[in-house]
């Protein structure tokens, strides 16, 4: 008996100094949000302000920023011990699993009561909700791939930064040349926690692959499709043959960013958007960036991997909570996109802290909204627009996929050592992995 | 160098529960008298450990037997799936590779690990001036923290020609070495690190044992006309048996914890050359964003707690005998 | 003891063997120099070093002059003393509570030897040959139950759960004459008063031993407080430099090593004896 009196006192005397509760001391809503992590000091201050402004119209609840950005290996610990900020991001390729499991709060109730809840572009719109259709996680940004390139390494290497490759012929001579000339890699990819099953993924679909088929209710897994098999091939020729990959093949996303804002990268493949994140954190010097288009070949089944983020409210959120997170998610994430002053205020500051606004992405909404609202902010622009236009151009014409539905990660984490083995090891048979991928991976989608 | 501190602890546990005084036997005490007796006190001084450890071993302890034949995610209630994590586990195809890169490194670093602290310390012994420069030297690197280390040395390992270790190997016409980059190369880049930063440990507890050894068996050994070799073979080497021993079982417990290296330099790439158990069990729980597979985990936990069990209480019973001698 | 080694002083007389062990001498000293302070020298120029000098030709001193600014940068942008505070308030409290559990329960059970004690030290023995990995699952639970996650108290306590301790305490306190408990009885001392007045004066050396294998142990840690501090804020150097790796410049991000390590290597050069004796020991007893 004693020792469970004394694990009850223990309990509460612990519970007491964790602190967290939902109200502060002079009663307000106490609603933590997420903050990027490792931000210039001028995007921290345009977060800040954005804060100070909801506060002042909103002076029942207060917000406590919290750093957090969504990486697949940390996620789960985070959800599991109920420490994720009240309002986080998610990328979509979790949004139907987290609601499935209801792992997030069911703030459904709240998003059809905002007054853009029906508009929402239908694709998007179903990587945040339910399978009756309610809204449990709001799409805040959508994105297409893109390859990014440094347009003073293409000068070095003697290319034209104005006519970055169009075909992938076109990116294995560029990276070729750029490894001959600079000595810096000349294309680079993302291998390591999750990110190199995503960005395979990405060139399978350009080249007219897919890696999971959709039956009814059965899933099949493809991932050692014929265009699965001929993107990796492509990458093994650029790594082998020509040895233009340089010297690191174990990036992930936060590392291949900070590599290519320092200048030791030709070209990648990442999200369209990614130059507010290489400003943000990476201090990437505006007139190295370039971003083009990802060429497709393969016929008429090549398309563009679409992806996106969703926001959504931590599953402990008592109904005070829930609702001044939705709130928050409407001021902070969805305004800028709806409303014109809200843009010209949020582009504003954005601008003012020497931010970026106006890097490229797909219309959360539909193209005539995002049209209207590229009128609304376009005196804030302060991103090198005519160095986005070879992908600005053409980002709409492409034809866009959505990321595999079923246990996306778990598949993209094992997709991550076979392009490993294809970057590291000069032996590896392609088909052979991907065949055990295939297998482990329909294991994972029959679990279901 | 001075003697090492002689520590009581080392001595037979078997003592201390002897009880010293043979108990009395009484008759059925009741709790007012057992309290005026004296008998709170051993429990109130008793209580912190008794939570501390009740809360974060022994509960934890069991919960691993239990969970191991659970399905368990935190959300729904926990199912018993009677032995089907260890099926699961067993299946696994990076199960054997986990084992096999554990047994590489313990291998690896027992190559490296093992004879440089060793040859280091019977070298250092014999210094006469200076000597605690050589130590401080040694035991600079125990200092620095490890992750420190780690995120250091992967800056050195940069498999580009102009990576720190490939400009010094390209100074004598050697490499690039593609060092984390390959399959090949990354575990022994792994314990090249791990053996830079715990050998001035070993090389300490070696210096100490080489000072519990007696003049008088040099001189023996000097009368009988034995070399300096021969010297180092008969006398040293047999006196340090019994550390030897003990620090070759703790390389081996430790390295089959390995953890740090393998997560920092490379996540277990590339290919899955350095995946090692830890990480596995880390990446069943914890890896998984939607959720971890904790029966998995703790399946693979007590599987792993077997063998190191077995391998501790041999230790112990090494120490034991060790120390008695 | 007679201050000698393989070599007696007859063969430091001879030419040869006086000559060789010189020389494999100076190459050692070359070799721990290199190896000992080579990468610490190094780290220290490559914190005032601009990023673009270091990654072309890393060997090179300062060919393009220094950049002392990294270390204002670090210390500031980057908020190292923040995450160096954190590590010391984790460092500290996991010491003081390892030193309470295991003074105590070495006292309840050395010198007050209540009848049950067999029983209790086998418990605690037992729990030393279950390896810390096989908890980390269960105890990472726990610590979500009692909602620790993000507190220190999630570090600190499950450090006190620490078996070696309690028995090295014990094994000490067993040791220590018993007359002097006896006496202290008939002058009328309860136990607490012999616990704080007595036991625990008597045992600064036991103390001291379990104080630096405490603080080590917390120093070095970064599983554990990574899975139980997700918020950065409350985060120790060791989980905090690696995340940071990924958004700080590379200059940057050296000069925050170098600050994370010039503390412990004071620490280390003020304090050799007592790490050094310290280690020695590691090796004798720690399991």
């Amino acid at each position: 008996m004693k020792s469970i009196a004394v694990l009850a006192v223990a309990t509460a005397v612990l519970a007491a100094c964790s602190g967290g509760g939902a109200r502060s001391a002079d009663g307000r809503t106490v609603v933590t949000v997420s903050l990027d992590p490792g931000l210039e000091q001028g995007a921290v201050d345009a977060f800040n302000a954005r804060v100070a402004r909801f506060e002042s119209a909103n002076p029942a609840i207060d917000l406590v920023p919290r750093e957090y950005e969504w990486d697949a290996t940390t996620f789960t610990t985070q959800l599991a011990g109920g420490t994720l900020p009240d309002v986080f991001t998610v990328p979509f390729t979790d949004g139907r699993g987290l609601i499935e499991r209801e792992q997030i709060a069911d703030i459904s109730g709240e998003v059809a009561g905002l007054p853009y809840a029906g508009k929402f572009n239908e694709e998007v719109a179903k990587a945040g909700s339910a399978d009756d259709g309610r809204m449990w996680a709001v799409p805040i940004a959508a994105h297409g791939q893109a390859l990014h390139y440094n347009r003073t390494l293409f000068t070095q290497a003697g290319l034209d930064p104005d006519e970055p490759p169009t075909s992938w012929e076109g990116i294995r001579s560029a990276a070729r040349q750029i490894s001959e000339k600079t000595g810096q890699a000349g294309f680079a990819m993302m291998t390591s926690g999750n990110t190199g099953g995503w960005i395979a993924t990405t060139l399978a679909y350009a080249f007219g692959g897919r890696t999971e088929k959709l039956e009814g209710d059965t899933a099949k897994s493809t991932a050692d499709s014929a265009g699965m098999v001929k993107a990796l091939q492509a990458v093994k020729a650029m790594r082998w043959d020509d040895n233009s990959m340089g010297a690191n093949f174990l990036y992930e996303w936060g590392t291949i960013n900070q590599d290519f804002a320092a200048g030791r990268i030709g070209m990648y493949v990442s999200g369209g958007g990614n130059y507010g994140s290489l400003k943000a954190q990476n201090a990437m010097k505006p007139e190295d960036y370039g971003v083009t288009a990802l060429p497709l070949t393969g016929g008429p089944d090549a398309g563009v991997l679409g992806g996106g983020t969703l926001a959504a409210v931590s599953a402990g959120a008592s109904d005070p909570v829930r609702a001044a997170a939705v709130e928050w998610i409407d001021f902070y994430y969805l305004e800028k996109l709806t409303n014109e002053d809200a843009a010209v205020a949020d582009a504003k500051t954005t601008a003012d802290s020497g931010q970026a606004v106006g890097s490229p992405e797909l219309p959360v909404f539909d193209k005539a909204a995002f049209d209207e609202r590229m009128t609304w902010i376009a005196q804030y622009v302060n991103v090198p627009v005519e160095q986005m236009t070879p992908y600005t151009d053409r980002m709409f014409d492409q034809p866009l996929v959505p990321e595999p539905t079923r246990s996306t990660q778990q598949v993209y984490a094992l997709l991550d050592p076979v392009v490993q083995a294809v970057l590291t090891d000069r032996g590896a048979d392609v088909g052979a992995l991907l065949s055990g991928v295939q297998v482990q991976a329909q294991a994972l989608l029959d679990r279901r | 160098m001075t003697a090492p501190p002689s520590l009581d602890a080392a001595q037979p546990v078997a003592a201390a529960v002897q009880p010293a005084v043979p108990v009395r036997r009484r008759p059925r005490r009741s709790p007012v008298t057992w309290v005026r007796g004296g008998g709170l006190g051993p429990v109130v001084f008793l209580l912190p450990m008794l939570v501390v450890f009740g809360l974060f071993s022994w509960a934890p302890i069991v919960q691993t037997v239990v969970m191991s034949v659970q399905e368990t995610n935190l959300v729904t209630d926990p199912t018993f799936v009677g032995l089907d994590n260890f099926r699961a586990v067993l299946a696994d195809p990076l199960l054997w590779t986990a084992v096999r890169n554990t047994l590489w490194f313990a291998v690896l670093a027992l190559l490296l690990g093992y004879p440089v602290p060793l040859v280091a310390a019977v070298l250092m012994s014999e210094v006469r001036r200076f000597k605690g420069l050589y130590s401080t030297l040694a035991y600079l690197p125990v200092v620095i923290p490890p992750v420190v280390a780690v995120l250091l040395w992967k800056f050195f390992y940069d498999a580009s020609p102009g990576g720190v270790f490939n400009t010094l190997l390209g100074a004598v016409g050697l490499g690039p070495v593609p060092w984390l980059q390959d399959a090949s190369t990354a575990m022994v880049s792994l314990v090249v690190e791990a053996t830079w930063a715990a050998a001035g440990g070993t090389i300490i507890i070696y210096l100490a044992a080489l000072t519990g050894v007696p003049p008088e068996q040099y001189e023996a050994a000097e009368i009988d006309g034995a070399s300096v070799w021969g010297k180092v073979w008969h006398v040293t080497l047999p006196r340090l048996r019994g550390v030897l021993l003990i620090t070759f079982i703790l390389q081996v417990v430790g390295t089959a914890q390995v953890f740090l290296e393998p997560f920092l330099f490379t996540g277990g790439g590339p290919a899955n050359s350095t995946t090692t158990i830890l990480l596995l069990i880390y990446d069943y729980a914890f890896a998984n964003s939607l959720g971890g597979d904790y029966g998995s985990a703790t399946a693979l936990s007590l599987l792993l707690a077997v063998v190191l069990g077995i391998l501790s209480a041999v230790y112990f019973r090494l120490t034991r005998s060790w120390s008695a001698s | 003891m007679t201050d000698r080694g393989v070599l007696s002083s007859f063969d430091w007389g001879r030419r040869r063997v006086r000559g060789t062990a010189r020389a494999v001498h100076a190459v050692l000293l070359a070799l721990l120099f290199l190896a000992g302070l080579g990468p610490v020298l190094w780290l220290a120029k490559s914190a005032i070093t601009p990023t673009q000098d270091t990654l072309r030709d890393p060997l090179a001193l300062w060919p393009t002059g220094f950049d002392f600014a990294n270390l204002a940068t670090a210390w500031t942008r980057v908020r190292i003393d923040e995450y160096f505070l954190n590590t010391v308030w984790i460092a500290a409290g996991a010491w003081l509570v390892q030193l309470v559990v295991a003074t105590t329960a070495g006292f309840a059970l050395s010198v007050l030897r209540p009848r049950y004690r067999g029983v209790v030290s086998g418990v605690v023995l037992a729990t030393l040959f279950v390896p810390s990995v096989v908890l980390l699952v269960p105890l990472y639970l726990t610590v979500v139950d009692l909602s620790m996650i993000n507190t220190f108290w999630a570090v600190w306590l499950p450090a006190g759960a620490n078996a070696f301790n309690v028995l090295l305490v014990r094994r000490f306190f067993d040791n220590l004459p018993r007359e002097v408990f006896e006496a202290a009885r008939v002058d009328g001392a309860g136990p607490f008063r012999l616990f704080w007045s007595i036991v625990l004066p008597l045992s600064r050396p036991i103390l001291g031993v379990v104080s630096v294998f405490a603080v080590i142990a917390a120093w070095k840690d970064f599983l554990w407080p990574m899975l139980v501090l997700p918020d950065p804020a409350v985060q120790p150097l060791s989980v905090r430099l690696p995340a940071l790796q990924r958004f700080i410049e590379l200059d940057v991000f050296l000069a925050a090593l170098a600050i994370s390590t010039v503390i412990p290597v004071a620490l280390f050069l003020a304090f050799q004896r007592l790490f050094l004796n310290g280690g020695a020991l590691s090796g004798a007893v720690k399991g």
